[in-house]
């Protein structure tokens, strides 16, 4: 199945790089360690519920927005280095929607996407009209040349906001929802636009959509998006029903309809329903992570192929992006938020489910702290508790007596070995309620390994 | 797989059904002009016939030598009363069209004239301190203080609006507006505050009325040469700016992707939209709606494209004042009525004729 053009593009040359992007508006957190790699002529489908941050996303690629952290590079060459006009005769934007008050014509919105070329004095060559007619010819909009864009149909008007994107020699096309306000008729158009222009022109395309069905059917890459990069592979790979309820937080089913190429992405049928938690294998074990320190162990955990559920983790924690593509339940919880009376009867009931809590070495905060009283809980009723201890910590405690876990150990020495004291921002209470976990039967383990061990043990 | 099925020329297509060649509408304006010129000219309280005008005016380029068939004060009536007035309406009516055309293109906003964000009530403002000062010239004895106060005031009050609305390195067209209308209204306050406390009061209320309502206030030559100076490079900078402007009607969003520093020019054009603004405002006082209506005349005339209708507006706003400024000469002769009623009077129905018989639904 893989041609030629396939092949050539797996070896084609990186064309954009975005690397441990950070970004956020007035201190809250929108994207997290975003790492993004398009080749040259890839043609990319970005998808992700409402409020991912695709959009904000796109804005970075295309320079408007500055990364906090993390650079993004095109072409080798670090973005802030383009200057404005050397990234718009690279990267060209089609918006979601524009509105245009003055009563500009086709031909004029096309031409003004020579802007980055021409002078201050605004004359254009001959070579631009060339540009301009051979974009309107692509794009299909002669006969609408010297209509009033404003007064076009809103599929005729995105042809042209294409046209004019393409009047400015885009190595790199992005695209905002192009589809979202369109009937299927010009979806499909449009989207058979973007592909040809692909093939044919070899535009690079980083799409922003939100119909399924169109990204599983025109889009060979598919990013799934929630705050960070959750999945990045193919369709076949993206659209898994398990993955896209973590993320969409809704049941689909997926599959190849009779007579189809694609996959296709349908609500599920009413019956269907109870069938499918049926035959998703029950979770026994739950795992409290954040701020990275549930890296390791959800990543084991994967790969042992022991499902579990993850919670309560923010909205843009890294554990959270990672569980979400790792684990098979995420209890969520809002960016920065503490976490709320929902959440915790939620994960209360969850956790009456499981028969093993594996605590990692987190930050524990007055937002988090009702996650210890809830472990403690959970101990109490006879749930296997165990409290990982970060690498780090044993070493550096290390000093005259030797950090071996036994039966002798006092619940004092695993307190400490717990490093609870080093991580505790709460005055003592996460502290005290470790020493009360210890207490009820929670156990400290020291590796990755011994968790998992555990893990497999129960279930 | 569909097929162009026809190929027009794209110079076919520029010479569409709104738009006239540019050279030979630009030419035929410039015309117009020079006509309105020596009609405003002729016209007055002691009428010269258009024949002697011309003469005059072309034995002053010194490249011709008519034979002097008229009165020696009709020459100078004509040089050192009615010319330096009329080319100073011309002059700020092509400052206050251009200032129009760079704020509605810059804001999006239809509704934007030259004095929207701050420029009427600063240079109000500095007009009444200069009425209430005890003294009334500077520079020796040729140049009143009004007028530079004027200016002062309105450049003043610009950058302050500019800068109370700009927010974390960006100046959202809201916050413009918005800083702008309470700037107005505390510049407001403070000319009643200094009119009322003052001891010249009552001469100064009556000179700030006339003032306000607009006239063109020009005693000298050296007065035209000044503001004319700064309102030409105003209108040279303007005209650089005209694939910006065609940009910024996208949107900040789409300009900046277009290769604008969007934050960049948006102040540029603030600056040289109030310059122009200010020049203006003060050889003229405050003149409504030709900074308003010109614009939007000339886009429904030839397309919103700014390089024709930057030069088109200057034109059309120039032969708009010296008409109006015509008619409140001659209409209750020998009394001068204020210039701005004849721009609301004139320009208001021409313009809601404009609107009218344009079938499609107004877009501006």
């Amino acid at each position: 199945m893989v041609d030629a053009s396939e092949r050539t593009k797996l070896i084609a040359p990186i064309l954009l790089e975005v690397n441990g992007v950070s970004f956020g508006y007035e201190h809250v957190p929108l994207l997290y360690d975003v790492q993004l790699q398009v080749r040259k002529g890839e043609m990319v489908g970005l998808l992700g519920p409402n409020g991912s941050g695709k959009t904000t996303l796109l804005r970075l690629v295309s320079g408007v927005l500055l990364p906090q952290q993390g650079k993004i590079v095109l072409d080798g060459r670090n973005l802030r280095d383009w200057g404005r006009r050397g990234i718009a005769r690279n990267i060209a934007v089609v918006p979601q929607e524009l509105y245009v008050p003055f009563a500009f014509t086709v031909e004029q919105m096309v031409s003004l996407g020579r802007t980055p070329y021409i002078n201050w004095l605004g004359s254009r060559s001959n070579k631009d009209d060339n540009i301009v007619q051979d974009a309107m010819s692509a794009t299909d909009v002669i006969p609408l040349a010297r209509r009033i864009f404003n007064e076009l149909s809103g599929g005729e008007r995105q042809r042209v906001m294409v046209a004019m994107a393409l009047a400015q020699q885009p190595k790199l096309l992005l695209l905002d929802e192009p589809t979202a306000h369109l009937d299927i008729k010009y979806q499909i158009e449009m989207l058979e636009l973007v592909q040809r222009l692909n093939r044919e022109r070899d535009v690079t395309v980083i799409a922003a959509l939100h119909d399924l069905n169109l990204a599983a059917r025109y889009f060979p890459r598919l990013v799934l998006f929630q705050r960070g990069i959750v999945a990045d592979a193919g369709p076949a790979q993206v659209l898994e029903p398990h993955l896209l309820k973590r993320v969409y937080g809704i049941d689909v089913q997926v599959g190849i309809l009779r007579g189809a190429e694609h996959l296709s992405v349908l609500p599920p049928g009413v019956g269907e329903l109870e069938d499918k938690s049926e035959q998703e294998p029950q979770s026994k074990v739950f795992v409290m992570a954040g701020g990275g320190s549930g890296e390791r162990l959800m990543r084991a955990l994967a790969d042992a192929h022991i499902p579990f559920i993850a919670g309560a983790l923010n909205i843009g924690d890294s554990d959270h992006t990672l569980a979400l593509r790792l684990s098979n339940e995420v209890i969520t919880e809002q960016p920065y938020s503490p976490i709320s009376p929902e959440t915790l009867e939620h994960i209360h009931t969850s956790l009456s489910h499981t028969k093993l809590l594996i605590m990692c070495p987190m930050p524990v905060g007055p937002g988090n702290l009702a996650l210890l009283q809830e472990a403690y809980t959970a101990a109490c009723y006879g749930i296997e508790v165990l409290l990982l201890v970060p690498v780090l910590a044993t070493i550096s405690n290390n000093n005259e007596k030797q950090l071996v876990i036994d039966n002798t150990c006092t619940s004092d020495e695993l307190l400490l070995k717990s490093g609870i004291a080093n991580r505790d921002y709460t005055n003592g209470e996460g502290t005290k309620l470790v020493r009360d976990l210890l207490q009820a039967g929670a156990t400290v383990v020291q590796s990755v390994a011994e968790a998992v061990e555990a893990a497999k043990r129960v279930s | 797989m569909k097929i162009a099925t026809h190929k027009p020329d794209l110079k076919e297509l520029r010479g569409g059904v709104r738009v006239l060649p540019a050279p030979i509408l630009l030419l035929a304006l410039s015309c117009l002009l020079l006509i309105v010129i020596l009609l405003a000219a002729s016209f007055g309280s002691v009428p010269i016939p258009l024949g002697t005008i011309m003469q005059i005016l072309m034995n002053g380029t010194g490249l011709f030598h008519f034979a002097r068939q008229w009165d020696l004060t009709a020459e100078i009536i004509v040089w050192q009363v009615r010319m330096p007035v009329v080319i100073g309406a011309a002059l700020v009516g092509a400052a206050l069209a251009v200032a129009g055309v760079l704020f509605q293109g810059m804001l999006r906003n239809p509704l934007a004239d030259p004095y929207l964000i701050g420029s009427s009530s600063g240079a109000a403002l500095g007009a009444a301190i200069a009425f209430v000062l005890p003294f009334d010239v500077v520079f020796g004895s040729f140049f009143p203080l009004t007028p530079i106060l004027a200016f002062a005031g309105a450049m003043l009050t610009v950058m302050l609006v500019y800068s109370i609305a700009r927010v974390g390195g960006q100046t959202p067209v809201v916050t413009l507006l918005l800083a702008g209308v309470v700037m107005n209204a505390v510049l407001v306050a403070f000319q009643t505050l200094i009119l009322t406390l003052s001891p010249h009061a009552q001469f100064g209320v009556q000179a700030l009325f006339n003032w306000l309502s607009g006239g063109i206030a020009v005693t000298s030559w050296s007065q035209v040469v000044i503001v004319g100076i700064i309102i030409l490079v105003g209108m040279l900078f303007a005209l650089m700016l005209s694939t910006v402007l065609d940009a910024f009607g996208l949107g900040e969003e789409s300009a900046a992707h277009l290769g604008m520093h969007v934050e960049r020019y948006k102040l540029l054009i603030i600056i040289v939209g109030s310059m122009l603004t200010a020049a203006a405002v003060s050889i003229s006082g405050l003149i409504g709606f030709v900074g308003l209506v010109t614009p939007h005349v000339m886009r429904l005339i030839l397309g919103p494209r700014h390089r024709l209708l930057l030069p088109t507006s200057a034109l059309g706003g120039a032969i708009f004042l010296v008409l109006a400024d015509l008619l409140a000469r001659v209409v209750i002769a020998p009394a001068v009525l204020p210039v701005g009623v004849f721009t609301a009077l004139v320009g208001a129905p021409f313009f809601l004729i404009l609107l009218r018989s344009n079938k499609r639904e107004y877009r501006w």
